[in-house]
């Protein structure tokens, strides 16, 4: 079933509407958001000059420390009485990256996520659990939003006590389960250890997948674990554009449908900032065209993909975005939360107890992602007792869970005996 | 009181006698060493002849290194004889931190080495009953 007539417009039609979507939206950021104004006065470019869709490729990039420079409200078209809600992520610098919906935003968002939930195979049948974390990231709300309008029953668990997920699923009878790929292996796992097989034991027929890519290997796992039958696709999104619902998979599973009616994406090459051709991989660039808070222009996902835009089997006409394949900057993802070194960094620097190396070492155990930093001890007035290091190693971990919102295994090695660097320094081992 | 090394090693092989080699190569004798089976890394603490010295050739070989103080009491070699240097330490309510030994002194009897809650209060409680606290000097 296809949820919105908007995913099935003729290519021409579609690029009208994105047309005249955006100019009003440009208008709007023009007027009201001096810093993007700023941007496009630097570049020469007035709102008068977008006269195709070809000229957006004029308009000047939208990056995240906009966002920081702009903290909390700056890039913001409205005033902060019209949001009705307001979720963050975590930041680089302390300070998290601030994202609001007005009411027509919240419609908009709950569209997107009814049509990629539609596109999954949720129907108002279903029993839908949400696994993913509840709290001021946008993943789990979205979905609930998106879910509840379909008509599916929401069960809104949240992330973690695995054992209750599982009893949940039991006894709720849920037929479709929301959460990250790794998580949703890892309830599959501990379901096995109680000696309940997913397959036959449970009813999950559906699995939306996001906050993380999902690889091939990945779904194999899923249905393995899950069983054949299972329909299990992923979805795309991020808080700064709106939260999940930007794309997501039909049931062909050859790509991720873009809401092209809301999100206008480009690839370009992340060194020269140039637009490619479509089949090209590059970084995934999206314009905001119908959002009323937040619309941000051209803004820089920092993801690898391509876009395909040959009609697709299912029906719909719009564009589908590949899975991801890496990252233009050094970005993690971690259990679904996005983690920057730096932001790592930035805590272990004002720990005086310890170094300025340290290593991260990320790696997936019982398909959950787990990491862990190495740093190097200074202090030497610790090592009175175990308890002080005790301490040193809960108040790391306490900073760097108040930054990243993330748990970390902490490893005090001794002093100079990280790896030291000539050149660029490899901080980072990814064994996922 | 008598002064004793901490030193931080990891839970790796030869990390221990990666500190013995240096000890051995600059004629630093050892007169005590105590270390316990945890899980990621260990203090390894150590009694020696030269602590300053040591304290400064570790350091130089990138170890991370305190030197403290600890109190070393002479026990005789009879049964309940720490028992009740225990009790006198509890009665006094202090509680000890670690404990360990050192059993060879050249046909002087064992030293036992303790760090509690106040090391100087400590030390007082112990000489007002006649035990004998031994100093740096009487280690070597």
């Amino acid at each position: 079933m296809i949820w919105a007539k908007e995913e099935t417009l003729p290519r021409q039609e579609m690029e009208e509407l994105q047309f005249a979507r955006l100019k009003e939206t440009l208008k709007r950021i023009y007027d009201k958001v001096p810093a993007y104004r700023k941007k496009m006065d630097a570049a020469g470019i007035g709102c008068e000059d977008i006269k195709s869709l070809d000229d957006l490729s004029k308009l000047p990039f939208t990056v995240k420390q906009d966002m920081r420079d702009n903290y909390p409200f700056g890039m913001f078209t409205v005033p902060k009485k019209d949001l009705i809600r307001i979720h963050a992520s975590s930041g680089t610098t302390g300070k998290p990256t601030v994202v609001g919906y007005t009411r027509k935003d919240m419609e908009m968002w709950t569209e997107c996520v009814s049509r990629m939930a539609c596109m999954g195979g949720a129907t108002s049948d279903d029993v839908a659990q949400i696994s993913f974390g509840y709290g001021m990231f946008t993943g789990a709300l979205g979905l609930h939003y998106g879910l509840e309008k379909i008509g599916a029953s929401v069960v809104p668990v949240s992330s973690g006590n695995t054992q209750k997920q599982i009893l949940y699923m039991q006894d709720f009878g849920a037929t479709l389960l929301v959460a990250t790929p790794s998580y949703a292996l890892h309830i599959g796992e501990i379901a096995r250890d109680l000696g309940i097989d997913p397959s036959k034991d449970l009813n999950i027929k559906i699995g939306l997948f996001g906050g993380e890519g999902m690889t091939e290997p990945m779904r194999d796992e899923m249905h393995k674990l899950w069983g054949s039958d299972m329909k299990a696709t992923q979805n795309y999104g991020m808080s700064e554009l709106v939260g999940p619902g930007v794309s997501g998979e039909c049931l062909e599973l050859c790509g991720m449908h873009f809401n092209e009616d809301h999100f206008i994406p480009e690839i370009i090459n992340p060194e020269t900032g140039e637009v490619l051709a479509p089949g090209e991989k590059g970084e995934l660039v999206v314009s905001c065209i119908t959002k009323e808070a937040l619309p941000l222009i051209r803004y820089r996902t920092g993801d690898i993909t391509r876009l395909f835009y040959e009609p697709c089997k299912c029906g719909r006409t719009t564009v589908r975005m590949e899975n991801i394949s890496g990252r233009s900057d050094d970005m993690l993802v971690i259990r679904g939360v996005n983690v920057f070194p730096s932001q790592i960094e930035e805590v272990l620097l004002n720990i005086e107890e310890i170094g300025a190396h340290y290593e991260i070492l990320v790696e997936r155990k019982n398909y959950l992602d787990s990491m862990t930093i190495s740093v190097e001890l200074a202090d030497e007035s610790l090592l009175d007792s175990y308890a002080k290091l005790g301490e040193l190693e809960k108040k790391i971990k306490f900073n760097l869970r108040t930054v990243l919102g993330l748990d970390a295994m902490i490893k005090l090695v001794a002093p100079r005996s990280l790896k030291r660097f000539e050149g660029k320094a490899r901080r980072v081992t990814d064994l996922r | 009181m008598i002064r004793q090394l901490s030193i931080f090693i990891q839970n790796e092989i030869g990390s221990v006698a990666g500190v013995t080699a240096i000890l051995k190569n600059n004629n630093i004798n050892l007169r005590a060493i105590a270390s316990f089976d945890t899980p990621q890394f260990a203090i390894l603490r150590i009694v020696v002849d030269q602590p300053e010295k040591a304290k400064t050739i570790l350091i130089d070989s990138g170890f991370a290194v305190t030197v403290s103080e600890a109190i070393a009491v002479e026990l005789d070699d009879k049964p309940g004889v720490l028992h009740d240097l225990l009790q006198v330490i509890a009665d006094a309510g202090f509680g000890v931190n670690y404990i360990y030994s050192i059993v060879f002194r050249n046909g002087k009897i064992p030293l036992i080495i303790l760090n509690t809650d106040n090391l100087e209060k400590t030390k007082k409680v112990l000489l007002d009953k006649g035990y004998s606290v031994a100093e740096q000097e009487d280690v070597l």
